[in-house]
């Protein structure tokens, strides 16, 4: 009788000793294992909370499948360019309207009169303010990229990642020239393009600043295409631009400051027109980790809009 | 029905012996299968974590970081290369993230830098791929190395992998890169 409550007893030893030794072979995996060797990101995430100038006052859910570009028109009213169409909402954010698109709105401005430029792979169409037509034209090339547009009276600039070079149009389609190619003579030193982001937008006096993102620098082009200015800010801290191409949008205040947003970092900043920060509007952990794609407006009171296209919606960020 | 000691022991016997038939069949047939493949990292779903770095049975790793100079931006600010928040963009040791000093840095025209990966020297600890991966083209990607790995029957890493990344792969088609399509080392 002893004897087998021994053999019972080592019959049990020998399956617990079975069960975890299986244990330790298919189920172990070591996920809360600390290891010296990862790398932490986190922490670049965070920003000094003295830092930051804004807060978050408002959110606007979108309805789409993708969200790409916004502007905002004189009136405050808010355009966003989604996969299949521009949608137009009043300063309270009520859908007001929505423009059929031919193809991915992938950005858009809107000039003094209300006409709405939109953006897509390699067209341009310039819509009026009740939505139709004005005028339409293609970009030459097959790496024809768009990636962001200007417009300054009769004069529209074309922002061309594809084939790294700013194109100026006049309003009826006819190319005018080309700005920003390389010209060592008139150093210039051409455009750096590891992604498609590649902005531009007009300055307060009429001047055009594009985004040279390789080089984590704005240049100011005059309307014949001379450089007439730039500066740069290379850095992981708040104080440049990170990684291997920055900005990747950007808006203007009314004072001239940049509103700028990088992907990788995904933070918002306000740069003086000087280059030097000023700023966050948002810090990276506000975003989710990898959010690619985000742009920016500005409103009549310099509220910062952020078109935030993983979380699908418009976050309004106000001075604190 | 009541059993005595002895039919006990027997039953017992021949459970022993079905199952380490079943159990050396199971290995001979896993054997004859991990004769045609080999372990391989999914990069899409690697995270990182740093255990390549740590687990694997051969020492250094049998992993590595292969560059897939196809897809890369040939920064000067590479996230991969540099530690963050460096104040100057130079080779130093303390600029870089490499805990090994296992990329080179190489100048090609303004403003653009190559960087190479010394194998001999990379421990496949997974930093630069990570700061590749978030502020660059994603170009550094993790990959067992085939010249390396002794593709042991259970690879040590894919046990203790958090991502479940590491997969059988059929052995004419040895690596996994993202974004990249070949089936060669590069
Ligand atoms: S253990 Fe898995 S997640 Fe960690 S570095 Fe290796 S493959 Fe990537
Ligand atoms: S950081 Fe790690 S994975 Fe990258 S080259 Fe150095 S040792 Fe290899
Ligand atoms: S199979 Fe073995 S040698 Fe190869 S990576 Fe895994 S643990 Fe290292």
């Amino acid at each position: 009788m002893k004897n087998k409550l021994i053999l019972w007893l080592l019959v049990v030893l020998l399956l617990v000793v079975v069960g975890f030794m299986a244990k330790d072979l298919f189920v172990s995996k070591n996920t809360t294992k600390e290891n010296v060797y990862e790398y932490d990101l986190k922490e670049l995430r965070k920003v000094d909370p003295s830092k930051i100038s804004h807060e978050e006052v408002k959110q606007i859910k979108i309805q789409a499948k993708e969200l790409h570009g916004i502007a905002i028109d004189s009136k405050d009213q808010i355009y966003v360019s989604t996969d299949e169409a521009i949608l137009i909402l009043n300063a309270k954010g009520e859908k007001i309207n929505s423009l059929k698109v031919r193809g991915e709105a992938r950005c858009l401005t809107i000039a003094e009169n209300g006409n709405v430029l939109v953006g897509m792979r390699n067209r341009v169409d310039i819509r009026k303010p009740d939505g139709s037509l004005r005028n339409s034209f293609l970009i030459p090339g097959e790496k024809a990229f768009i990636t962001s547009l200007a417009i300054d009276g009769e004069n529209i600039y074309v922002a061309d990642a594809g084939q790294k070079i700013v194109h100026h149009y006049n309003i009826d389609g006819k190319k005018i020239k080309e700005i920003g190619g390389k010209n060592t003579e008139a150093g210039i030193k051409g455009f750096v393009i590891p992604s498609p982001f590649f902005d531009l937008l007009m300055g307060r006096q009429g001047e055009l600043w594009v985004v040279n993102p390789g080089r984590h620098a704005f240049e100011a082009y005059n309307s014949k295409g001379d450089q007439i200015s730039s500066w740069e800010r290379t850095s992981m801290s708040i104080e440049g631009f990170s990684g291997c191409c920055n900005p990747a949008n950007i808006a203007i205040l009314s004072d001239g400051s940049f509103v700028t947003v990088e992907k990788g970092l995904e933070r918002v900043k306000i740069h003086l027109p000087s280059g030097d920060v000023k700023s966050v509007v948002a810090a990276p952990e506000l975003f989710e980790a990898g959010t690619i794609g985000i742009d920016l407006a500005v409103d009549s009171e310099d509220r910062i809009y952020v078109l935030d296209p993983v979380k699908s919606m418009i976050r309004i960020f106000e001075a604190k | 029905m009541k059993k005595d000691r002895r039919d006990f022991i027997n039953t017992c016997f021949r459970f022993a012996a079905g199952a380490s038939l079943v159990g050396v069949t199971g290995v001979l047939a896993h054997k004859t299968v991990s004769g045609n493949t080999l372990w391989q990292i999914d990069t899409t779903k690697c995270t990182q974590c740093g255990r390549c770095a740590t687990s694997c049975v051969v020492t250094p790793s049998a992993v590595k970081c292969i560059h897939v100079y196809d897809m890369c931006g040939y920064c000067d600010l590479c996230g991969g290369y540099l530690r963050p928040n460096v104040k100057n963009i130079t080779t130093g040791a303390e600029n870089q993230l490499c805990p090994t000093g296992a990329i080179k840095r190489k100048y090609i025209e303004d403003p653009f830098f190559e960087y190479e990966i010394i194998e001999d020297l990379c421990i496949g600890c997974g930093k630069c791929v990570k700061g590749c991966g978030a502020f660059g083209n994603g170009s550094l990607q993790l990959q067992v190395s085939h010249d390396l790995c002794v593709n042991c029957n259970q690879c040590a890493i894919a046990r203790d992998c958090p991502s479940d990344a590491f997969s059988r792969v059929p052995a004419d088609e040895p690596y996994k890169f993202s974004g990249f399509k070949t089936n060669k080392k590069i």
